[in-house]
């Protein structure tokens, strides 16, 4: 589904990937896994068209996105979680969310509104609250759902877990799992070896802005050295 | 001096502030989807006002003039953004202050040599000639309208930008511009929008101040710097800010011309670092 090739990316003077590649295959979990500054979310970032490819190829289903701009990738079939949510505070909840629904909508969808309050019940009761008065959890999750109304073929997720309590990065490790059940294909950049293990199909870690280790998530469990080395776990 | 002094006075600000939230309000959201701001507002509003003058003389009436002018200098508009405006976008502010400063002496020019030196005047519609009594006052008819349309246009823009997906859209961009574009929302064309609606509503204002004021080169120039003032005190990019910042600084420029003439040029000047020390990003900024 995605294919990233000798990806090269940067901010200004400083190059961060240094030719990057990996596949994300349809209706698989990958799992980026990389030190703080490793170059996670720049990858995410490049995919998006947020930051410009020097060099190498993005492709989504054998097309190319370089040089197309965020919201042309958007439209492709990417949804996008960022780091730092990016939940807009001039929105309510529900505005946060019809934003992305009005734009995808399609009949036969897989994703209505109803459906994601479903999955996301805590939202349900919110939806009238500005989107700058709620929890890290409750934006995570507006996040996320924000993301599914745009019905993506592929959803990016960028460290879902961080600053969150532990009971509710278990509610966010669920939701995610019901959605790899169904069959979403996902990236997803993490710190937490063992959420983003958990979930994964595959496991790649970012060293030195490029891959420099993949493998099954078991045999990443077995792999000391290499989480020592790559996460410094 | 009596309270209705005072009440004509008031009435008088109220009458500038809505020529100057016309003028701001596109100014201001523009600056806040895109960080861009266009110095030659003013020369279009003085554009309007110009054409105003001509369409009524072409048709004989004022309310065509009305309707012609927001139209034109939105054509305008459009012509700009296209040749020189989408251009800029990735240049960084100096170019476009320097280039959008540059086109307000390629405005005061073109004026010139189309329209001339000579002040030109534009009458009011027929109806709207007259006092009206109000408060216990008498106040010029035309001036009321002026009043009241600014409150209309305030009112359907808090209308879109709240209740509308397109005002969710502008809301959204203002607020984080790549996050709403990762969202499949093309950004470029909402500030192609927002852009060529504040060029119509600078040149309505200019139509509309033309019974009012006489239609000169510079009137543009004049008002540049107030509008400027409205943006900054309001803070960037909100409605709602555009809508404080025209009250001070219609309030502060009309009472302190009058009760204190002698300081009255730098009034609002005073005022804008007053409310810069007390609230740096101005009164209500779009993103705090
Ligand atoms: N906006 C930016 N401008 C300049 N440098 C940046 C920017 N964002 C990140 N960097 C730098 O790029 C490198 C990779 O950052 P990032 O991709 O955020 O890493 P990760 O997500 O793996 O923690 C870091 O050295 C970081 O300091
Ligand atoms: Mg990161």
């Amino acid at each position: 589904m995605l294919e990233i090739a000798e990806l090269a990316a940067g901010y200004g003077e400083t190059q961060v990937l240094h030719g990057l590649s990996l596949t994300v295959p349809a209706g698989r979990v990958l799992a980026l896994l990389g030190r703080n500054g490793a170059g996670k979310t720049t990858t995410l970032r490049a995919v998006m068209g947020l930051v410009p490819a020097r060099g190498g190829s993005i492709r989504l289903d054998g097309r190319p996105l370089a040089g197309l701009p965020p919201h042309a990738i958007a439209r492709l079939g990417i949804g996008y979680v960022p780091e730092t949510r990016d939940i807009f505070p001039s929105l309510t909840v529900r505005e946060n969310l019809e934003l992305a629904a009005r734009r995808f909508a399609r009949p036969g969808a897989a994703w209505t509104m109803e459906r994601v309050l479903a999955l996301f019940p805590a939202l349900a009761g919110r939806l009238g609250t500005g989107g700058g008065q709620l929890s890290g959890g409750e934006q995570q999750m507006l996040a996320i759902a924000r993301a599914l109304l745009m019905n993506p073929l592929l959803l990016l997720l960028d460290e879902p877990t961080e600053g969150l309590a532990p009971i509710v990065v278990q509610q966010i490790h669920d939701k995610l799992a019901e959605l790899k059940a169904e069959g979403l294909t996902m990236l997803l950049v993490e710190q937490n070896f063992g959420f983003a293990v958990s979930l994964a199909d595959e496991v790649a870690m970012l060293g030195r802005g490029a891959v420099v280790w993949s493998g099954s998530p078991d045999a990443a469990r077995a792999d000391g050295e290499a989480q020592a080395r790559w996460l410094g776990v | 001096m009596d309270a209705a002094f005072w009440i004509v006075q008031a009435l008088n600000a109220l009458q500038l502030s809505m020529l100057l939230f016309l003028l701001s309000v596109g100014l201001t959201i523009v600056f806040g989807l895109m960080h861009f701001i266009n110095l030659a507002h003013g020369a279009l509003y003085a554009l309007g006002a110009f054409v105003a003058v001509s369409a009524a003389g072409f048709t004989g009436s004022t309310w065509a003039a009305f309707a012609a002018a927001p139209l034109a200098v939105a054509t305008v508009g459009v012509l700009l953004y296209l040749l020189l405006i989408r251009r800029l976008r990735s240049a960084g502010p100096m170019n476009q202050v320097l280039v959008t400063f540059g086109l307000i002496f390629v405005f005061l020019d073109l004026f010139r040599m189309i329209w001339g030196d000579i002040a030109l005047g534009l009458p009011e519609p027929e109806v709207l000639a007259g006092q009206t009594g109000l408060f216990g006052v008498v106040y010029p008819t035309y001036r009321l309208f002026i009043i009241l349309l600014g409150l209309a246009v305030m009112a359907v823009l808090a209308l879109v930008l709240a209740r509308t997906p397109i005002g969710a859209m502008i809301r959204a961009g203002v607020d984080n511009d790549r996050m709403a574009a990762c969202l499949g929302i093309d950004v470029d064309r909402l500030f192609f929008l927002v852009f060529c609606v504040g060029c119509a509503l600078a040149g309505l204002a200019g139509a509309v101040a033309a019974p009012v004021l006489s239609v000169t080169t510079d009137m543009g120039t004049g008002i540049l710097i107030p509008t400027l003032v409205v943006v900054v005190v309001g803070g960037l990019g909100s409605l709602k800010g555009a809508v404080a910042g025209s009250l001070l600084t219609g309030f502060v420029q009309t009472f302190g011309a009058v009760i204190a003439p002698q300081l009255a040029a730098i009034a609002i000047y005073a005022m804008l670092a007053a409310v810069l020390i007390l609230r740096p990003a101005g009164l209500f900024p779009a993103r705090a």
